[in-house]
């Protein structure tokens, strides 16, 4: 019977089966205990609840106003939220949660993404040298921030922090959106302390990237790449989309045409290409032209 | 008096974090924003009285009369998952916005470290001293130090309650600190969870006089 010997001493099966029945005794108690509380505090919930969530984008970027996508499919299926607060679940699938609520789908529902309206950053001017704490917000408070623009991009980064989808980045003193990563969450558009991000449909391919109102002497003096409110771009659009309205060109992209005329012919590049892709072909064929 | 220094002794000179150095998961994890390091405090205090309340006389009325000690922490384990299921499912009944607000924060403290060194601290040593005083040599200076445990019952629910609210203090006191390095030009090197460690580590070094006194 060496078998049963365990470091010189004879196993206590008593001790172990007593040690056994009283885990498993603690643990059934328990097990039961569970069981009957669960069967007595059940809450009961909107399966609706489940499904609407699982159709949501599920980034939980808050931009909606609920904590987090299920919050938000909470609120829709009480009725509380429209479905257009949400700006960035597709199209197939806002159809699919209308079909579980029984609703319409209502509103635009083209995609949109954001642009910065600003494109001064190193080439504006600074008010004063700022040496605190780098973030916008933080700049902001004191005098407005340290660029001579009102509303000049200070590209300290408090947007891109915003950014859950990390398509925001700040180079040449201003931020830039990529505008593939972009998903419209709104996030940016309220932290920038100086209101510079807007919305632009996904199908744009120009915008507007200056926010100035002042006039054309004004920004000359503060920046280099500031609109000077020239009209040029109003009068060379074909389309009649673009008017300028207190000194800033305002684009009307439902009759934009995509001729790129309004920015080839800005004499302070501050129209720009949302996609960089549009770009380099004519940028690389002038030097070679010019030889 | 004895309460008086278990409080003392729970909250500062043997803080679970700080001093005996459990709990730092969450003391580290969950310390990004002050609201979020309260309520997981709170959850943690919770779940530490529960604790003490129910593993207290399973320990001393059903395992150490039948010579069981060595299974204090498989018992334990169990208990305390399963209560704070049984917490988690009543509170998410009757009281929805407390279920909100700590709710999540339950789960994560099951199994935490502090909790189960609450049940091995607390009530684990309370078959050996009856006296309540507990003599330890302390790691860096060598001299005897008076710890303070559970005796009875009721001691040991509010060391279990005041262990938790040492956790708590010093998680939220970190929290702040963590909000406040945030906003401030540390070395590149240093910034974000670096400085978090080094603020820990100042915050044990002050909480470690308490032990001296």
């Amino acid at each position: 019977m060496t078998a049963l010997y365990l470091i010189g001493q004879a196993i206590n099966w008593a001790g172990i089966a007593i040690a056994a029945a009283i885990v498993v005794i603690v643990s059934l108690v328990l097990g039961v205990m569970i069981l009957l509380i669960n069967k007595y505090t059940q809450v009961k919930e909107d399966p609706r609840i489940k499904e609407v969530e699982h159709c949501l984008a599920g980034a939980n970027c808050g931009a909606c106003g609920y904590p987090g996508c299920s919050g938000f499919a909470k609120a829709l299926v009480e009725g509380k939220a429209k479905l257009d607060s949400c700006g960035q679940t597709p199209t197939d699938k806002r159809i699919e949660i209308s079909n579980i609520l029984g609703i319409a789908v209502e509103g635009n529902t083209e995609p949109t993404i954001a642009v910065v309206g600003c494109n001064g950053g190193v080439r504006c001017r600074d008010k004063y040298d700022y040496q605190g704490y780098g973030d916008c917000v933080s700049q902001n408070l004191l005098a407005g921030g340290r660029k001579a623009c009102e509303v000049g991009c200070m590209g300290a980064g408090s947007c891109a922090d915003a950014c859950p989808y990390h398509a925001i980045e700040c180079a040449d003193g201003y931020a830039h959106v990529d505008p593939d990563l972009c998903r419209s969450c709104g996030l940016c558009i309220q932290t920038c302390p100086k209101k510079l991000i807007k919305r632009i449909p996904a199908s744009a391919k120009v915008y507007v990237a200056c926010s100035t109102q002042c006039r054309g002497k004004d920004v000359m003096n503060s920046c280099q790449a500031g609109c000077i409110a020239c009209g040029k771009c109003e009068r060379s659009c074909p389309a009649g989309a673009i008017h300028l309205v207190n000194n800033v060109p305002i684009i009307d992209y439902s009759k934009c045409i995509h001729c790129y005329k309004c920015l080839e012919g800005c004499p302070r590049k501050c129209i720009k290409y949302v996609h960089h892709e549009d770009e380099p072909q004519p940028v690389q064929a002038e030097p070679a032209e010019q030889k | 008096m004895d309460i008086f220094a278990i409080i003392v002794a729970a909250l500062f000179a043997d803080n679970f974090v700080l001093s005996r150095f459990l709990g730092i998961c969450p003391f580290l994890g969950v310390s990004k924003k002050v609201n979020s390091a309260v309520g997981m405090g709170i959850a943690v205090t919770a779940v530490m009285v529960i604790t003490c309340a129910v593993c207290y006389p399973l320990y001393v009325y059903l395992l150490v009369p039948l010579g069981l000690e060595y299974l204090e922490i498989l018992v334990f384990i169990l208990v305390i998952a399963s209560l704070v299921q049984i917490l988690e499912m009543v509170l998410k009944k009757f009281s929805p916005g407390l279920y909100s607000a700590m709710g999540i924060y339950l789960p994560l403290v099951t199994t935490n470290c502090a909790i189960l060194g609450v049940a091995e601290l607390v009530i684990g040593t309370v078959a050996e001293n009856t006296e309540g005083a507990f003599h330890m040599v302390d790691v860096i200076f060598g001299h005897r130090v008076n710890m303070w445990y559970a005796y009875s019952y009721g001691s040991a629910v509010v060391s279990g309650l005041f262990y938790g609210i040492g956790f708590t203090l010093a998680i939220v006191l970190l929290a702040g600190l963590r909000q406040k390095a945030d906003k401030l030009h540390v070395a590149k090197a240093l910034k974000g969870f670096p400085i978090t460690m080094l603020a820990a580590c100042f915050m044990a070094m002050a909480f470690y006089v308490f032990t001296l006194v």
